[in-house]
């Protein structure tokens, strides 16, 4: 009984205010783990490649090349999240990396393989003894994958270049005006 | 103003309204592909950086000589080579081993080719369970058979392009005949001595040791002048760049 009328009495204004931020944060927090993600496995690329081959799905060439291609790419969709730019497609592609990443462990649990994601590095053959974490990872990555999907909700949040550069649709930036706009077009 | 006028006007104003939101949409389709553009281009060639950096030509040149040491090391250095020291602790059934082999391998046999360092390889078997280590042990018993040389060389490269997919039998003696033949180990007693596994008991031996004396954590370990290298030694600019460093 107590508290509940209060919850109702949000203002709507404080919302559109609070909402944008969120984005923002949400873009930071998945841009961190992609950037941290890829920064770990650039280093050395034959074992990027390794990581890759470890989940025996793709063959040698291919695997190679996502090896080379990964990191890079993880490091880009990182950066252009923090400035905020493209932000509802690189969200997309965030989100569907990170699908792609669950369904490679999927694949590797259901396959019985005994090894390391190498999502943040390492990765290949666990050492006999050491058991694999397959349902933390892919809980990790689904939590990865609902910051993706708020960002490509809420696209692009507060401090973002796609406003600057007026990439941004209008009704995303939460402005009053805009709503009005919208009746006077309509009348 | 009659109605009329009134309503031309408002469908200028329109009109105008909606070629600007046409233009506007326009400039924005055309900063969207521009990024998505670069976007693509930027993460296209530093794929290449990384493929480069990935890459070592393969060494064609005379090795440097390489002996069996009684203790079990093997050692490629040219004569009076004595620092730095590059110790490469390694099995053969281990797939970092063999991403190590692949990616700086030819790098190291071109550096003590040069006479820039003495390498140390430790073949040893750091797999407890079966197959895996019976595997292994087979595998370094049977390079041990040779007595050093470009056909060690030949024999140990073999050993890890023929390394078995984890779990699986593999490394079976008849193959490890035809391929030491293949590498240029001599007739009979080669063959011999990797049927009987002559070398096996003083393998196992020898890798207990080196695990509990060299206090290795796991294969592949390298290291430098008895400093432990991590990523570097997985790209072979890094390495070459680390090693003609400590050579100085």
């Amino acid at each position: 009984m107590v508290g509940s009328p209060e919850k109702t009495q949000v203002e709507p204004r404080t919302v559109v205010q609070v909402l944008p931020w969120v984005t923002t944060a949400c873009r930071l927090g998945l841009a961190g783990v992609l950037i941290w993600a890829g920064a770990a496995k650039i280093g050395a690329p034959a074992l990027s490649v390794q990581a890759v081959e470890a989940y025996e799905l793709l063959p040698e060439k291919a695997a190679e090349i996502v090896g080379y291609v990964l990191p890079v790419s993880e490091i880009v969709l990182g950066v252009l999240l923090v400035v905020g730019l493209l932000t509802r497609i690189t969200a997309v592609a965030s989100g569907l990396l990170m699908a792609l990443f669950v369904a490679g462990i999927a694949s590797a649990w259901a396959r019985g393989l005994n090894i390391d994601c190498g999502c943040f590095g390492g990765g290949g053959q666990l050492a006999p003894g050491e058991s694999p974490e397959y349902l933390q990872e892919i809980l990790r990555d689904l939590g990865y994958i609902a910051l993706a999907a708020w960002i490509v909700w809420r696209a692009p949040g507060r401090l973002a270049l796609d406003t600057v550069l007026g990439l941004a649709a209008k009704r995303d930036t939460g402005g009053e005006e805009d709503v009005n706009d919208d009746d006077e077009e309509r009348h | 103003m009659g109605k009329s006028a009134r309503d031309s006007a408002r469908e200028r104003v329109r009109a105008e309204r909606e070629r600007e939101e046409k233009r506007a949409r326009r400039n924005r389709r055309i900063v969207v592909s521009s990024v998505v553009l670069a976007a693509v281009v930027l993460v296209g060639l530093f794929s290449l950086v990384q493929y480069n950096r990935n890459f070592s030509a393969k060494f064609t040149g005379t090795l440097a000589p390489i002996t069996v040491q009684p203790d079990g090391t093997v050692v490629m250095a040219k004569p009076g080579v004595q620092k730095p020291v590059l110790d490469i602790y390694e099995d053969f059934q281990c797939p970092a081993c063999k991403t190590l082999e692949d990616a700086s391998g030819e790098t190291v046999k071109e550096l003590a080719a040069q006479g820039k360092v003495k390498v140390v390889y430790h073949p040893i078997t750091i797999f407890q369970q079966d197959p895996l280590k019976s595997n292994s042990v087979r595998a370094a018993s049977a390079l041990r058979c040779v007595p050093g040389g470009t056909p060690w060389m030949n024999l140990h490269d073999r050993l890890f392009a023929e390394q078995p997919t984890e779990g699986k039998n593999g490394f079976e003696l008849a193959d490890l005949v035809a391929w030491g033949k293949e590498a240029g180990a001599a007739g009979a007693d080669y063959e011999s001595c990797v049927k009987n596994q002559t070398h096996a008991p003083a393998h196992i031996k020898f890798s207990e040791d080196t695990v509990a004396g060299s206090k290795i954590e796991g294969t592949p370990t390298v290291r430098l002048n008895g400093k432990e290298l991590g990523n570097e030694a997985f790209v072979p600019g890094d390495l070459k760049e680390t090693i003609m460093n400590a050579a100085k």
